[in-house]
Formats: C-alpha cells, structure tokens, sequence
C-alpha cells in the first residue's frame, strides 16, 4: 500500500516593531521581567488597545511577499479563551477576514519544485510567559502584547524535511524584509502543523495538530515522526484519533495533550474597541515600497548576474545585509567571485572569531573592495591579505592604509624585482647551469630565493615571470600519478607501474611544442589507475595545492591512468575549481607507445593555454572534468573510450572547495606562500575517515536491502545509489526492496545521494517509486554521474565545506549546491 | 442661559476643603451616594497633579469645582472597585481620559460615586456598597447604574459628576433624581479609563442641575483621543446639526408609562406646543427588539470585557487554590455577584457556537435596522422626544418592579446605546413629590440642540431641588462665594 | 436554557454556579431568551451587522515608545502576590 502524508504549517512571527501591537509598551525580548508592561497590555479595568501603524503594515508587506490576497478592510475580533498568561483572557485576533489569504510560496526541495499554497495571514497579540517553578507559576508580561502575526499554509508539505526547508525559506524571506528576526529559540518564530496521513489517492487523513517544536530540526524530527506513527497504525488496519500531540524534545516522541472539550469553543466576535482598518492608496503604497528583492529571486540573480556558484550566493543570501555588503564591494570594485570567497571564508572566520556582525564590523564594503583590488593588482599576496584583513578588524583603518603603515605591499615593480632576481641568478651558478642544461629541479629553488630575499613581499607570478624571461623558460608542471602512461610492458606482456621520466624528456625535444618551455615533472608514485589510495590522491592534491598557493607554474599536466580518471578529474574539480589551467591525460597504452607521446603532448599545449579549470584530454579531444564516462575499452578508437554524460548538466568551473580548507593549519606570521598548507597526513587522514563512510551501490533486480543495513551497521553514512532511470527503484514490500533500507537509513541519519545508471536527470519526477524515495529522504542529485557525486562527496568531507561532517543535513546541502 | 448658581462651589475647596469633607460624609449617610471621599487628594502635594502638558485654567467655568466620579472610571490614586467585591482594594494607577481633561480644565475629584456591579443595572443596589438613596425619597432608589452621581448632585453634595451610560445609566438616574443627564454620541467622551461593560454601547455621560456646566464640562471632556480609537472628534460647527430647534417628533404609541411619567410627559408636549415647535407623532417599527438588541448585544460584550478578572494580576484572589484555574474559578465566582454573573452567562451562551446566530449575530443585524429607522425618523425632524423610564423612582428591591421587569424598563433609553445618538434627560417637573424626566435624542453630534431644548423646557419647568436638600452644601458651608 | 447549558456555558466562563443558583439563572437567563424572540419579527434580510456605529477614517497609533516607565511598578505594586519581578499564582502539581 502507497501511503501520502499532508502537512500544512501554522507559523507565528513576532513582528519587528518598537512597540506592543496595541499599546506603546517596548517590544522586546530579554528584558527583567514585567517591565515592559502597562494598563493596556497587562488587561487592566479601564484600558483600551490602540493600534500599532508598524505592525499593520509589517503584517500587509509579509502577506504581500508571500503573494496573498489583500483584505481592502482589515478587521479584529476576540478569540475568547481563559489561561493565565492571557491578560484580558481573550486575544485580540482575527478570524473572518484575515488580511491576507490565498498566497503561495514557491519552494525548491530536492530537484522539485512545488507552490506551497497559503492559506492566510492574519495579525493577533502574543499572550505572556507562564514558567512553572515548585508550587507555583510565574506570570511575566513584557511578551503580552506583542504584534504576531499567524501565517497558515495549506496541506501541501509531505515530510518534515521538506516542511523545514520552508520554515527556513520562510525566515529568510522574513529577515530580509526585515519583519521580524526568525528566532525560533527566542520563540519570535514559531511553528506548529497539522498532519494526516491517508492511501495515497485517498484524499486527506484525520488531522492530528503537533506543536511545541521548537527548532528547525524538532520540526523536521516532530512531523516525520507524526508521519511515520500514523503510516504504521494505518499499516495495522487502525484509525488515527484527532487530537493535539506535543513534541517532547527530550524522548524524542510526540505525546498527546488532553484538552477539555468545552475549551473549543473561541466565541469569536468582532472586537468593539477596534475600528475596522481600510486600506488606501497611500498605505498599499508604503507596502510596496517595503517589498525588498526576496532570497530566492536574489540568490538566482546572484548566480545569473555575477557568476557566482549556487552555494555562494546561497551563502551571501542568507541575510540581506550580507548581500547587500556584498553588492556594496562589487559596486565599489571587488570581483564578484573573490567577495564572495572572502565573506564566505576569511571574513566569516573573524566575524566567529570577533562575535561581530558584518554590519557592525569594522570592514565595510568599501575597505573589503579596496583589499580585493589591492590583492587583485598584486599589490599584496594573498597571505598578506588576510593579514591586512585582520588588521582592519583590530585596527578599523583602510587596507591600503595599513599595508603602507606597516610596510606589507608587495613588491610589484618589475624592474625591481628583475634586479633581485639579478642578483639571486648571480650567486646561484650552479642551478642556473643545470637549468640552461635542461634540467628544470632547481627552478622552484630559486623562487624560493628571490622571495627570501623580499621577507616574501615579492609578487610570485610576478617573480615566476621574471625569471623565465631570464632563463627563457615557461613551466608547466607534470605530475606523473600512475597509469599505464607510465607504466611499461613486460615480456609476457603485461602492463605494470613505471615513471614518466623518458616521455617528458621526450617532450621537451618535441618540435611541436614551442622552445623555451619547461617541465617539471614530479612523480607521485608507480601504480596503476586501479589501484589509486586515498593516500595516492593526498600527495596528488598536496602537490596542486602548493603550486596553486605558490603561483610558481603556469599549468598542471597530470599523466594518469583511465579506470579512475573520471574520480580524479571530478575530485580536483571539485577543489580547485578554476584557480589553474589543470589537464589531466591517460593512455591505453603504456608509456612508450605513440599514443601515450601524443596524449601527453596535447595536455601540455592545453594546460599552456592558459584558460584556468580542470579539463580532460584523451586522444584529440578535450572534455570537462565532471560528469565523465569511461565508457569503452578499445585498443585502437581513444576517441570513443569517453564521453561526458549529461553536457548541459556539468557545472561551470567555480571557486573550488579548496578555499574551505585554506588557513585550517592557523599561522599567522607573514611567510612564504603556501608554507601553512596542511601536510599530507592530514590529506590522508581526513581522507581516509571520508572514504570508510562512502559507499556507492547500484540497484538491481533482487538486490538484497538487508546487506544496506549491514553496511549501515558497519559505519557508512553516505551511500552513492545508482538507480534506474529518473530515479527508480523497488519500493515493493520485499526483502529486494529498497523500503527498509530507507527507513534504516532515516533512523541512523544516513544520506542517499542518487544517480541514474542511465545517462538521466534522476529528480524522482516521473513514476510512482520515485515519490516513495523522495518522501524517504533520499537525494536526487540531477545530472550529476555517480564518479562525480562521489567525488564531490570526498571534496566536502575533505575541506570540511559542510563543517565536520558529522551533521549530513549540512553535507547533504553542500552536495545539492554543487 | 438659566441663571446659574455655581459660584458658591468655584473656591470651596480652595478655603474649606476639609469642611467639605466632613459635610459631604454627613450629607451622604443617608444617600449612600459615594464609595470613597477625599477632597484633598488631588489637590495636596502629596496628591497627584493634573497633567503639566495641560495646565488648568484658573479662568475657566469649571476651575476649582469639585467633581464626582462614578466608580466605573479610573481616577489615579483612588479607588476603582466597580462595586465589586472581586476590586474590593483595586486603585487606578492612571485617570481615565474624560477625567484627565476635566482636571486640565481645573475640576477636583473628590470622591467615587456607587453604581451597580459594573455597571449592570438600574437601581445602584447591586452594589457591595449597598443601595444608594434617592434624596427626594429615601426609601427609593436613585436609579442606576450611576445613581450615586445622580443622587450625590441632587443632593447637592457635588455640582457636577461622571457617570457611564450603556443602556441609560446615566439618563434615568438622572430622570429619577430630578437633573440633567446628557449620554453624548458613541465616541466624543473618550472611554480610555471606564471599566468596560458593553464597548459598543456605552459612553461617558454628564449628570448635573446646571445645564450651563454639562456643556462646559462637554466642551472640556470630549474629542479625539489617541487612547481610544473609536473615540471621534466633534466635526466644525458649521458640519454640526444646527442647534436651532423647530420639528419634534414624540414617541407615540402604546408606552406603558405610569400616571406620573405619562403626566410629564403630556406636559411636556404642552412646553413644545407651547414654545412654537412643530410637534408630531412618530411610532417605530423596531421598538420591541430594543431591549431584546440591546440585552445580548451587552451580555455578549461584557462576558468578554469581564474575563480579565480572574485575581491573577491585580484584585482579589481566594486565599487558597490549587491551581491557576482552580484560583481564577473560585475568584470569579466569589468576586462577582448574582447580576454580574447572569449577564456573563448570557452573554457567553448568545456567543456560543451554534446559538451566536440567532442571538448575537441576529442583534447586530436588529441594531442596523434600528439605526436606520432613527435615521428616518432624524431625516424630517430635529429631535425626537420620548419618556426616560416608564416610571418614577421606584421602591427599593423588587417592590414595585422584578429584575425582569426593570430590564424591560430600559426599552426607552437603549435607543440612543443602539445609535450611538446623544440624548439628554431633561426634568419635566415634580408630580407628587417625584420628579420626572424625559429624553430629547437627536442626530449624532447634536448635544448643542439638545441643551437648547432643555433650556427652553427648563423656562418652564426649571429643575427644582428636593425638599431634604434645598441648600447644596457649598451654601451650607458658606464658604463666601454666595448666590 | 437547560441545566446542561447553563453548566456547560458557566464551565466556560470559568463561574461556579450553586444549585440554588443554577434554579435562579435558569429561570432568569430563559425568560429573557424567550423575550429575545422579539428579533425575529425584524425584517434583516440583507442588512449588514453594526459592529461599529459610528466609524470615521482609519486610527493608527504611531510605533512610539510610552515616556512613563514607572507605571510598571505601580502595576506590580496591586498584584496580589509577586515573586521578585514575576507575578506569581499557585501550581500544586
């Protein structure tokens, strides 16, 4: 039997005014009890309510966001029900013409796109705070009073997750329109719902109403919880009661709350003390004029408009006002990319550290575009950068300011760096003889000198260029990383490991490649692609992430093999993004076949082109690093061996997750580029902890789930599922369906990120199993292939993108935002 | 203007605040019109002083005369018990509105008149207080809810008090004590600070023998208040009804009135008659649901209004209860007495879902329909003249009237509570030792043509003060303004 | 109005009615029900409830703070028991 649970929300807001709803006490949370109170708020014999002009019109602009019909007369009426904390013992409230009804929010959750329907908005006041204490209750009155405004949505949420993404929309919307703050531990957002669960195709179920959760995850937890206790004693032939449940945070269970019968009975009447309030021009006007651009439209704007990567600008849309810090620094001349890096990583770090906000920190805008611009000309590199931008939260000065004032600019001038590099080249004999000899190992060296010489203020591209021009060289890095490419052939005609050496020397004789280009070729180990470690992939990374911090290559050519190039491709990719020109090759043949010469030829002239990003060269086509597919295994057509599945779903290059990571090792002493990068251990290690809880399965006829739960059972967190087509899969009752692993999975936090074995785009749009899955919490990951899900899986566990791992709601949302 | 005799109160407390305490105790034993009397409250250092944005006008009509409030109104630092047990030690930590102004404009209060238990009937002998006296005849009442600020200006004790009026309690205690009694239209007297029973209905109202000082006091008291917005503000003058009075229309029709009141009532057409009005006679379709109208729409309101005292925040709690709800039930239902508790009921249950549209919902609907047939009625005629009550003051319990048939009592004065329309009780004389009064009701905003008709009634039945108490104690005491 | 009805709608009054009480209000509250019938013989078809007789334009008050913070004292000064700043009622549980 296919069950469909309905879940519709009741949010209560506090309103962002000054002042109470009705009487011009503050409004404001915290404050020592009952001293925010007055005749009127505290029901006193005599006292009237007025009407607050702010919370009138806050309530209209939230129903206007939120698409709703406008009541042309907004009127009161008294809900009437005795409890302790309610001053008057009725609330004033409104329910036969809300001021907001038949609204939508559009949501988008999990590749699906759904107009949640609101019911209506409607404007009341917030009662008191009772806490119990021994044997009696204490009555605080500072809350009465309050504006609160109720926003009722239709059934038209499935699970709590999904009922959490829209609270969270929810208050993003709010907080950017600057309506309330979206507390839900202070309680200026609140939450309850209504669930029912019925056969699907049955219509509605019998309403239970939840309330007391007071988080986004109790939400999350309360509903699906709800859900599943109704689903069971419907499996069971029972009949749900209607009642109101309360979340008990604590045992993690819903308890039923016993209510008397007669208490129903609101006796709603209109409120005599209040005139009914008429909209006109000039209010509707001041509505409209509050409307700010919403989130989601922002986020989509910022993807659009400056190329950012969806997680960015999710990031930079959370608040308005870092958004709008944002749009400050571009508008002031910051590159939109690097902002968005910055706010999202070493300014976020600060502002934790500092427990400030952005807004009332010490950068402003201006200073954070400045900074950029000054980073971007190479006036400053980027460790000093992060310097200066300490300073300008310790000192609230200008960066350039601060870089003048403590002598940190870099040294930029070509002729000055050309006369230390003159005099490092003058004492450097010996490594300038075996450069000019063909021998490239000492270049880095060199480099190393020169910045030496400048206490690490020398521009490093700028030193890089100068001192090819007097050496007549231009690098490109090759790193040999396994693979037949390197391998050789023994008699018996087998392949095994070997090294590049003799074809890159072969290279540098190449007359297709133009003269005075030079290779420095690092060998990261003789393995075949097959048997690549996490611990081969650490040395790998390790090894780009120094050139890329350094700046001393103009390109990475890696040679590897092909049974784990789409992982690798993906992988660096995912880190690197489009910091450097990275091309990675392969051969089918071993390293001393022509094929393998010109692959390998190829890749250097792609990696000299100089376009930044990780691309693919097999044979002579050149394919994105993402989404590609070791499709076929032939001895003679490389050009058919792969394909990139789903073109139009592979991700621009971006900023690469690599910049999360960047500063985790801590020293702060200016010093040369890329000495505080982490150490391959740490690679290896953080590595391996993500690989022991990754696993990728593929679905297929008679899978048994029960070896899922074993892997459950055995440690792994995340499971990369390759389903059918748009993402199906047996849901049927049997021991071959993915039923019960899924709901194995829901109760041990355990996350499936789905792909199709199909070149498809899996959104669990299409058939009737595939609604069971996504009402099962499994992730639909579009057109991403299974290599590149699980790559981009490592990259997060990696660089800690989603924090430590440990919470895969984070995990999971880094992995949709790719 | 009718000659006016209130010099003799202008500088009493001025020069023998204490003597007037003391006489206004003595004068009361036998009326039981006050609750609380202190004449140096708000006029001492240690009292509280009228609002600084507003200083009162040494020069103006009501500067230095005392005023008596009803106990239904907040008046800062004295009592405001409803004549309730459940607000038995309550005090107003603010004054209401009308009493703010009438302070800024120069008034004293000196003391909180009895009424019926929040305002909820028509004899002020709901009261824990006990009943209030009527001064022409003690063994009756003064009439309700605002008989102790009739009976205390009858007697003379005070030349001006406020009283509340949500059915008629300040018109026909007023009727009933022999003086005026002006319900003005819904929302010029601010309700800020009155204890609410029925907000829809009720309003502010001015009892006094002085016509002069009800417009004054009027004048002082009413307009726009940013404490109550169903308050209005008065239009211009040249937006007002003219106050010029030409076509009245009396109620006709079977009144059931007693001879006393059916005598005033005729004499008083005579007065019109005489005086060169146009007089007709109109009936109104809509009279028997009045009281109906009129009793769920109050009920309904008040079960509301009164769900606040429940001795949780301030008032009085039982000594012992379990728990809140235990605490709020016991100190309802030993707090409120046997009318209090009728009305709530009543109230609740026209509310209740299932009966709400036939009763309450139904009565809103009446209530338009009355209202348009006043509208008709103001649409060819300046005012429209009926009785108060259907009877003198009568004697005190169920004597000459049940509670039902006091209800049903009301039936003329629940008209203008129903509007929203001013009306004025006018005294028409003194039959048989008993005076009488009858309501003049006009459009809304036309309380300047009822006094205009009161003046002219009063030129030929100027109020007479009762036998027991011809000399009003500012003479008495003979504090030297004099006549 | 019955007995039930009086009990049920003084339950949710919060009101305790004695039986000598319950004989009384009986008898009172359904004599002016009865009387309520009145209403019936208005012809209100189509008319709108009043709800406010008298309406002028809108009334907001602007989103200022009140300058008196001492009135909050004072409020606590008349609550019949406090608890430091709480108001406090009792909770045997």
């Amino acid at each position: 039997m296919s069950y469909r649970s309905y879940v519709g929300l009741e949010i209560h807001i506090q309103l962002a005014t000054r002042t109470k709803v009705f009487c011009g006490c503050r409004a404001a949370f915290g404050d020592e009890p009952n001293t925010n109170i007055c005749p009127v708020c505290t029901g006193y014999p005599g006292a009237l309510p007025a009407l607050n002009e702010e919370a009138i019109r806050k309530s209209y602009v939230v129903a206007r966001a939120l698409n709703c019909l406008l009541s042309p007369l907004c009127e009161f009426e008294r809900k009437n029900y005795f409890y302790p904390d309610l001053p008057k013992n009725y609330q004033i409230s409104q329910f036969a013409s809300p001021l907001g009804r038949d609204g939508f929010l559009d949501l988008e959750f999990r590749k699906r796109r759904k107009r949640v329907r609101i019911r209506e908005c409607h404007l009341e006041e917030d009662a008191g705070k009772m806490i119990h204490a021994g044997d009696q209750s204490l009555l605080d009155f500072n809350r009465a009073g309050t504006p609160l405004l109720e926003i009722v949505t239709e059934p038209d949420l499935e699970i709590g997750e999904e009922a959490e993404h829209l609270l969270q929309e929810f208050r993003r919307i709010v907080r950017h329109l600057g309506v309330c703050d979206g507390n839900m531990e202070e309680g200026s957002l609140r939450c309850d719902a209504n669930v029912s669960v019925n056969v699907d195709g049955a219509g509605l179920g019998t309403k239970v109403e939840i309330k007391n959760m007071n988080s986004f995850r109790f939400v999350r937890k309360a509903l699906d919880y709800e859900i599943d206790r109704q689903q069971d004693i419907l499996e069971r032939g029972g009949t749900i009661v209607q009642e109101t449940r309360l979340w008990n945070e604590n045992r993690d269970v819903s308890e039923s709350m016993r209510v008397k019968e007669s208490s129903n009975d609101y006796r709603y009447f209109p409120e005599p003390d209040l005139p009914p309030f008429r909209t006109d021009d000039a209010f509707l006007a001041s509505v409209e004029a509050s409307l700010v651009e919403l989130p989601a439209e922002r986020t989509a704007r910022f993807v659009s408009q400056y190329g950012l990567q969806a997680a960015q600008a999710q990031f930079l849309c959370e608040e308005r006002g870092i958004a709008d810090f944002f749009e400050a620094a571009v508008a002031a001349g910051a590159q939109p990319s690097d902002a968005a890096v910055w706010l999202m990583g070493d300014v976020q770090k600060l502002l934790n550290r500092t427990g400030a906000t952005l807004t009332e920190s010490p950068l402003t805008p201006e200073r954070l575009a400045k900074l950029l611009v000054l980073l971007g000309s190479g006036r400053i590199h980027g460790k000093l950068a992060k310097q200066t931008l300490e300073a300008v939260f310790t000192d609230d000065k200008d960066p350039d300011h601060i870089i003048a004032e403590r002598g940190w600019e870099q040294i930029t001038d070509p002729g000055a760096i050309g006369k230390i590099v003159d005099a490092v080249l003058a004492e450097q004999h010996e490594a300038v003889a075996q450069i000019r000899g063909g021998d490239d190992r000492p270049h880095g060296y060199l480099v190393g000198q020169v910045m030496r010489a400048t206490s690490g203020r020398a521009d490093p591209r700028l030193v890089q260029q100068v001192l090819g021009e007097r050496l007549s060289l231009q690098f490109i890095q090759v790193l040999s990383f396994g693979g037949a490419i390197s391998g050789t052939r023994r008699d018996d005609g087998v392949v095994v490991p070997g090294s590049l050496e003799s074809l890159t020397r072969s290279l540098r004789d190449d007359p297709a490649l133009p003269a005075g280009i030079r290779y420095d070729e690092l060998d990261l180990g003789g393995f075949l692609s097959e048997e690549v470690t996490p611990r081969d992939w650490a040395l790998l990374i390790r090894a780009i992430a120094r050139h890329v911090a350094v700046g001393d290559t103009s390109g990475i050519v890696i040679a590897t093999g092909t049974d784990t190039l789409s992982y690798t491709a993906a992988l660096l990719s995912w880190l690197f993004g489009a910091s450097l020109p990275i091309v990675l090759t392969a051969s089918a043949t071993t390293g001393d076949t022509a094929e393998s010469r010109d692959n390998l030829r190829h890749a250097v002239q792609a990696a000299m082109n100089r376009t930044p990003g990780v691309t693919v060269v097999f044979g002579s086509r050149r394919y994105p690093a993402v989404n590609l597919k070791f499709e076929r295994v032939t001895g003679e057509s490389a050009e058919t061996a792969f394909r990139t599945w789903n073109p139009g779903g592979v991700p621009e290059p971006g900023v690469g997750l690599w910049t999360n990571l960047q500063g985790a090792t801590g020293s702060r002493e200016p010093s040369q580029p890329g000495a505080d990068l982490p150490d391959v251990e740490m690679l290896t290690e953080r590595l391996e902890g993500a690989a022991r809880r990754i696993f990728v399965a593929k679905v297929f006829p008679g899978m048994p789930a029960g070896a899922l739960i074993a892997l459950i059972d055995a440690g792994i967190r995340y499971f990369v599922l390759e389903l059918y087509d748009t993402g199906t899969a047996s849901v049927r009752e049997t021991p071959f369906s993915l039923r019960h692993a899924l709901e194995y999975a829901h109760q041990h936090d355990v996350t499936f990120f789905c792909t199709s074995q199909q070149e498809a785009d899996v959104d669990f749009s299409t058939y009737v199993t595939s609604h069971d899955l996504w009402r099962g919490g499994a992730i639909p990951m579009g057109k991403l292939t299974t290599e590149s899900v699980y790559a981009r899986l490592l990259a997060i566990l990696l660089t800690g993108a989603a924090g430590d791992g440990s919470d895969p709601k984070a995990v999971a949302r880094m992995m949709e935002s790719g | 203007m009718s000659a006016s005799k209130t010099t003799g109160w202008h500088h009493l407390l001025e020069t023998s605040a204490d003597d007037y305490a003391e006489a206004l105790r003595a004068r009361d034993a036998a009326i039981n019109g006050f609750l609380e009397i202190d004449t140096d409250r708000r006029r001492t250092p240690g009292g509280v002083s009228p609002p600084d944005d507003a200083p009162p006008d040494g020069a103006g009509p009501l500067a230095g005369l005392p005023l008596a409030v009803k106990d239904n109104i907040a008046v800062r630092a004295f009592q405001l018990s409803c004549a309730s047990r459940i607000l038995a030690n309550h005090v107003a930590p603010y004054d209401a509105t009308v009493v703010a102004r009438l302070v800024a404009a120069g008034m004293v209060p000196v003391g909180k008149t009895n009424l019926d238990e929040f305002g909820m009937g028509s004899a002020t002998e709901h009261s824990i207080a006990g009943p209030t006296n009527n001064p022409w005849d003690t063994d009756r009442v003064a009439g309700g809810s605002s008989g102790g600020s009739a009976a205390a200006v009858a007697s003379g004790m005070v030349p001006l008090a406020l009283g509340t009026d949500t059915g008629g309690s300040v018109r026909q205690p007023a009727a009933f004590c022999g003086i005026y009694g002006l319900k003005p239209t819904y929302g010029t007297l601010s309700r800020y600070g009155l204890v609410a029973y029925a907000s829809s209905l009720e309003v502010a109202g001015l009892l006094s023998r002085e016509l002069g000082m009800v417009r004054a006091a009027y004048e002082a008291a009413s307009g726009v208040d940013s404490m109550d917005q169903t308050s209005v503000g008065l239009p211009d003058a040249q937006a007002r009804p003219a106050a010029a009075v030409q076509r009245v229309a009396f109620l006709g029709g079977e009144l059931g009135l007693d001879e006393r009141t059916a005598q005033a009532y005729r004499r008083m057409r005579e007065v019109a008659v005489g005086a060169g009005l146009t007089v007709e006679e109109v009936e109104l379709a809509t009279a028997d649901a009045m009281m109906p109208a009129y009793y769920t729409i109050a009920a309904a309101e008040a079960s509301a209004n009164l769900a606040r005292f429940n001795g949780v925040r301030y008032g009085e709690r039982p000594i012992f209860a379990e728990n809140p709800e235990a605490l709020v039930r016991h100190a309802r239902t030993e707090g409120f007495g046997a009318e209090v508790k009728l009305r709530v009921l009543l109230g609740t249950y026209v509310l209740r879902s299932g009966f709400q549209e036939q009763y309450y919902q139904r009565a809103q609907r009446v209530r338009t329909a009355i209202r348009r047939e006043l509208a008709s009625v103001f649409a060819n005629h300046d005012l429209l003249i009926l009785p108060v009550y259907p009877t003198v003051a009568f004697r005190h319990g169920e004597t000459d009237l049940t509670a039902f048939q006091q209800k049903l009592a009301d039936r003329f004065t629940t008209l203008a509570n129903l509007t929203a329309l001013p009306a004025l009780s006018v005294p028409a004389g003194v039959y048989d030792g008993l005076p009488v009064g009858i309501q003049a009701m006009g459009p809304a905003f036309s309380e300047e043509r009822l006094m205009r008709f009161a003046e002219l009634v009063a030129a030929e039945l100027p109020p007479e003060r009762p036998p027991a108490y011809g000399v009003p104690l500012c003479d008495e005491i003979g504090s030297g303004g004099g006549a | 109005m019955d007995r039930s009805e009086i009990d049920l709608t003084a339950e949710l009054a919060l009101l305790e009615i004695t039986d000598d009480e319950r004989d009384r209000l009986e008898r009172e509250i359904t004599e002016l029900l009865e009387h309520f019938s009145a209403m019936n013989e208005v012809d209100i078809a189509g008319l709108e409830p009043t709800t406010h007789a008298l309406q002028e334009g809108n009334r907001l008050r602007q989103d200022v703070l009140r300058p008196d913070a001492s009135i909050a004292d004072e409020i606590l000064e008349q609550a019949p028991d406090l608890e430091d700043r709480f108001i406090a009622i009792p909770n045997v549980l």
